[in-house]
């Protein structure tokens, strides 16, 4: 996925994004308990991790980017995993700017909320191996909408930042819809891989 | 694959000697102020003590270059179409399926290669800021700078479990490859590859509880423990002057007629 750098988006944008990042912060946070911490630090390796395979498709090589599947396996508690998952991307391989971890984390976490409010109405958390097609289903849907929202979010920044980068965001956007198949596919098939061999996994959060 | 920021850390500099809660402070409020300059003189100021930082931390420049890698691709795009492409008159070079190329002049060269320069920057001071400490001593002072310490906590666990995963999921990358997997643009291999990081997943979950269970029973409270202790001394402030001062006089310097604010060119 294309982290926002530095020196790119207005003050206002990121400094806005900052803003919202720390209330929904504070609000995960306060839901958070401390045995939560452990699981919910190895989704984000996770995360992190599968972020980094990459796969070529046609022209283009496409990385996996799990918003989408983060939502629906840890409802709000996602938005602190993609700010953590964010933050040391940045810090240790300079992927993304460091005044943008705000407004990249809203980009991903945002959508990652709406992706989880999805799959919730789809399957009403009702998931056993007997419904697994179903949990697959709105689990492709909930990856493939959290791609969407997040390079809608992206194409909005840029836009408003300046005319300039609409060409810039046209060019992002084309290279990037390959990516919304792939999560979708993947997302589908992880859920239903889960609700399979463990699917109380859901149900821990 | 993963190669570690705190590969540097065991060196012996003014930076690294620099106690990490004031250091992390001053060079985030560095990154700041850079990124807030809207003039291109002030931001190769602002570069070249970036580069005198990293120079007095010790940390080879091959090092930091590899890591920037990244940022270019992010960023090299802006400077290629941005002269080129913006809307309105210009001297029009190409036209195909309603993209106009138009060269708009050395002015627009300059706005993209003040955007770039920003970025840039701005990585290179992660590496004076996080690669001059190991990383358990950095997290150590995030608790110190009084971060909430639920987040403090998934730093740390997350930063040890990134390792572990990628070990795990090299294991399972093996298993595959002696099977006679190949990654190839199929539907195959992304249905593979999807259960092979949901089965990472499963392992992990598991992994993750009995972990936490053993912290508790040996006593953890959520609290890092680690044998190093902080202590501000008298060259830890000033130093921290020194960076924040460079800091503030970039944005005074802004704020002067000697240099102009370039905006975009909307």
């Amino acid at each position: 996925m294309v982290h926002i750098s530095d020196g790119v988006l207005a003050e206002w944008l990121w400094g806005g994004g900052w803003a919202v990042t720390a209330i929904i912060l504070a609000y995960a946070l306060s839901k958070m308990k401390t045995e939560d911490v452990p699981r919910l630090s190895v989704i984000t390796a996770a995360v992190f991790v599968s972020s980094l395979i990459h796969l070529s498709i046609g022209p283009t090589s496409v990385h996996f980017i799990l918003n989408g599947f983060a939502g629906v396996m840890l409802g709000i508690l996602a938005y602190p995993c993609i700010f953590v998952a964010l933050v040391l991307q940045c810090f240790l391989f300079g992927h993304g700017g460091v005044t943008t971890i705000g407004i990249n984390t809203v980009n991903m976490g945002v959508p990652a909320l709406v992706a989880y409010l999805i799959f919730r109405a789809g399957t009403g958390l009702d998931i056993r191996p007997e419904t697994k097609s179903v949990a697959s289903l709105f689990g492709a849907i909930a990856g493939g909408v959290g791609v969407v929202l997040a390079l809608l979010f992206l194409a909005v920044e840029l836009i408003t930042t300046g005319e300039e980068f609409i060409e810039t965001t046209v060019l992002v956007m084309s290279t990037h819809v390959p990516i919304i198949a792939v999560e979708a596919i993947f997302t589908g098939v992880i859920v239903g891989f889960i609700a399979t061999v463990e699917p109380e996994l859901f149900g821990k959060k | 694959m993963i190669s570690e920021i705190d590969r540097y850390a065991s060196l012996s500099s003014p930076i690294h000697r620099w106690d990490p809660r004031f250091r992390l402070v001053s060079i985030f409020t560095l990154i700041f102020s850079v990124v807030l300059l809207y003039n291109l003189q002030l931001v190769i100021i602002g570069m070249i003590f970036a580069v005198i930082l990293t120079c007095t931390s010790k940390i080879p420049f091959s090092f930091v270059l590899a890591r920037m890698k990244l940022v270019f691709i992010f960023v090299i795009p802006f400077f290629i179409i941005i002269p080129f492409t913006i809307i309105g008159t210009g001297v029009e070079i190409a036209s195909f399926s309603g993209i106009t190329l138009s060269y708009r002049g050395i002015e627009y060269v300059l706005f993209a290669a003040m955007i770039v320069l920003k970025a840039l920057t701005a990585v290179m001071l992660i590496f004076p800021m996080i690669g001059t400490s190991r990383m358990d001593i950095t997290i150590k002072a995030l608790e110190g700078l009084h971060l909430p310490n639920k987040l403090v906590q998934m730093f740390a666990f997350t930063y040890r479990y990134i390792f572990v995963l990628d070990d795990e999921f090299m294991r399972t990358d093996r298993a595959l490859a002696a099977r006679g997997f190949k990654k190839r643009g199929n539907m195959y291999t992304l249905t593979t590859v999807s259960k092979a990081i949901a089965m990472l997943f499963v392992k992990s979950y598991e992994r993750a509880d009995r972990v936490f269970y053993a912290m508790r029973s040996k006593g953890y409270t959520g609290t890092i423990a680690t044998l190093h202790e902080f202590h501000a001394r008298k060259q830890d402030w000033v130093n921290t002057a020194v960076v924040i001062g460079f800091a503030l006089l970039l944005q005074v310097a802004a704020t002067s007629d000697t240099f102009i604010a370039t905006r975009g060119f909307i």
